[in-house]
């Protein structure tokens, strides 16, 4: 996948991988040489956040943009405004972590007149194993919801189609089957199909992105 | 549906409730719980359930207690400061003796405290909290699966002895992911029949008094009694825990919750330095396994309680080895959870 725009915007369902791809997308543009700023605009997730990978993000020159000090743990709707420095400064991709669900959407609409869209790709990111998404009926549904309420045109679905460690190749084909279906349903193109390094699964329909995990609970070991 | 699917552990907790036949929710938004009450609001209108959110956790509490005089299965969840503000509705609930199931996704406390995972409200939660003789079933799972699979429990065992029990989890089960898989729905026919006490109408017959109320002190000692009487029997019969790696051990790790997975990586680790190590994990906190964790530690050389608080449970692990071995401590709190690396230094410490 080839990331041409400026700013890179992750939104999608409560739940459904947009920080982990974030994560995962800022430390791949840094490979690339480039400067990264990510927004953390999750005002809805109290643990899991990108704002927790702050420090250990810095040294790959990744800026992480969130409520500093004490504020990173308030259960406030913070929106840093040096969000706006970033993306007006011609040195830096911004990624934009997007808070999940309708609020989280809600979020991303209060920034939407600083964020053009001929210099913004919008991903929207889908879990099709995870609750009310059981149908392609109920995903779409929630697809044009949100895009509504975000006020941004969204670019491309990613298919982050998991279930953790139990991940199977027949459960990436049945995601891919998915959400070929929703791209069809609601004319947007599929970007790529999420892999969790370590499963070696190559995905038959979309490209691949593979990623590491970064959230991880206090007993996995890394 | 028998398919794995990613669930956070306050979702998953509330289709669990859904699926034990709850069709009754009160509740109040708190983080790090908020999510379970926003999934009932989202999944009852489907079940034709009935979904309240009410204007404060005091008055919650008092529309499950009205609620659960009918008999049906009914619940709430919250964190930590709206336990708190339950307190005396839990009281009164079991005092009435009514079924009703609580969850508590605790946080970091005293007061206002923070919203990050804490395991500070186990006194809270199995010596009382309100007042009056009386106990809540206090059941702590280690994982989504298991909160999933313990939720019919919980109500099982509330219908089968008219006692209020209390899923314990914490921030972290309450907001980590997880596969899991969720059982079939409860077939309520037959199962919950509370005809003989619940309001449910006087068509036909005499009212029903339910009230934890009695101004005779001989009438209400015999009343505490009949309640004492059905707690020694859940003490009897339902004890739950959970042991790993116990039989050749020299020391034994006891923690509960999520802090039980944490010490299962505690053990692994000292088990590749070829330290014996094993681990004890109640899941029922009340009733406690005493009997159980004096048996499992017999011989060993000493204990660790590892909790994220000041030192709560460690209280009942001294209570269950009545001295036979020494009982050490090691906590965090405030919302801080012990990696599984300076639990290892730690008892690498006490092992000297």
């Amino acid at each position: 996948m080839n990331f041409t725009k400026k700013i890179l915007i992750f939104m999608g369902m409560f739940g459904s991988g947009k920080t982990e791809i974030a994560l995962n997308v800022s430390r791949l543009l840094t490979k690339n040489g480039e400067r990264v700023a990510l927004a953390d605009i999750d005002t809805i997730s109290p643990y899991y956040r990108s704002r927790d990978m702050r420090d250990s993000f810095a040294q790959f020159g990744i800026k992480i943009i969130a409520p500093k000090g004490k504020l990173a743990h308030a259960d406030l709707p913070i929106i840093p405004p040096e969000i706006f420095g970033y993306v007006e400064n011609p040195d830096f991709r911004v990624v934009l972590d997007v808070g999940g669900s309708d609020d989280g959407a809600v979020v991303l609409s209060s920034l939407s007149s600083r964020l053009p869209d001929e210099n913004c790709e919008t991903f929207y990111v889908l879990n099709p194993f995870r609750p009310f998404n059981d149908t392609v009926e109920n995903a779409a549904s929630h697809f044009f919801r949100l895009q509504e309420k975000s006020r941004m045109k969204i670019n491309y679905l990613v298919n982050n189609t998991n279930i953790g460690s139990e991940t199977t190749s027949e459960t990436i084909d049945k995601g891919e089957e998915f959400v070929k279906q929703l791209s069809e349903k609601v004319s947007v193109p599929v970007a790529f199909t999420v892999v969790m390094n370590g499963l070696n699964i190559e995905p038959r329909l979309f490209e691949q992105l593979e990623i590491k995990k970064y959230m991880l609970n206090p007993w996995e070991v890394e | 549906m028998a398919e794995r699917i990613m669930v956070k552990g306050n979702e998953a907790m509330a289709e669990a409730a859904v699926r034990a036949g709850c069709r009754l929710y009160f509740g109040y938004p708190i983080t790090p719980q908020s999510e379970f009450t926003e999934y009932m609001a989202r999944r009852m209108p489907e079940v034709d359930g009935v979904f309240l959110q009410s204007e404060s956790e005091v008055a919650a509490v008092n529309m499950v207690y009205g609620a659960a005089c009918t008999g049906h299965r009914v619940m709430t969840s919250t964190s930590s400061p709206g336990f708190s503000l339950m307190q005396e509705g839990v009281s009164y609930i079991a005092g009435a003796m009514l079924p009703a199931v609580f969850v508590n996704v605790v946080r970091g406390g005293p007061g206002l405290g923070d919203i990050q995972p804490a395991q500070s409200d186990y006194f809270q939660s199995t010596k009382g909290g309100g007042h009056g003789d009386y106990h809540l079933i206090v059941l702590a799972p280690g994982s989504i699966q298991e909160a999933v699979d313990l939720m019919e429990t919980a109500f099982r065992l509330a219908d089968n002895y008219r006692v209020p029990v209390m899923m314990l989890a914490d921030g972290m089960l309450g907001q980590m992911m997880e596969p899991v898989v969720f059982p079939e729905y409860v077939k309520l026919d037959g199962i919950n029949d509370h005809s003989s006490w619940a309001l449910r109408g006087t068509d036909g017959r005499e009212p029903h008094k339910v009230t934890s109320f009695d101004i005779d002190p001989v009438r209400l000692e015999e009343m505490n009694t009949e309640t004492h009487k059905v707690y020694e029997e859940i003490r009897s019969k339902e004890i739950r825990f959970e042991t790993h790696d116990l039989e050749d051990a020299d020391y034994i790790l006891v923690g509960y919750g999520t802090m039980g997975r944490i010490l299962g990586s505690v053990v692994k680790m000292a088990r590749k330095q070829g330290i014996k190590v094993g681990l004890f994990r109640p899941i029922s906190l009340w009733p406690f396994p005493y009997d159980e964790l004096k048996k499992a530690a017999k011989g060993k050389r000493f204990c660790t309680v590892v909790e994220m608080s000041t030192g709560q449970m460690v209280e009942d692990v001294r209570l269950s080895v009545e001295g036979a071995l020494p009982v050490h401590f090691y906590g965090r709190t405030g919302g801080m959870v012990p990696t599984p690396d300076e639990v290892f230094k730690e008892l690498v410490r006490l092992i000297g």
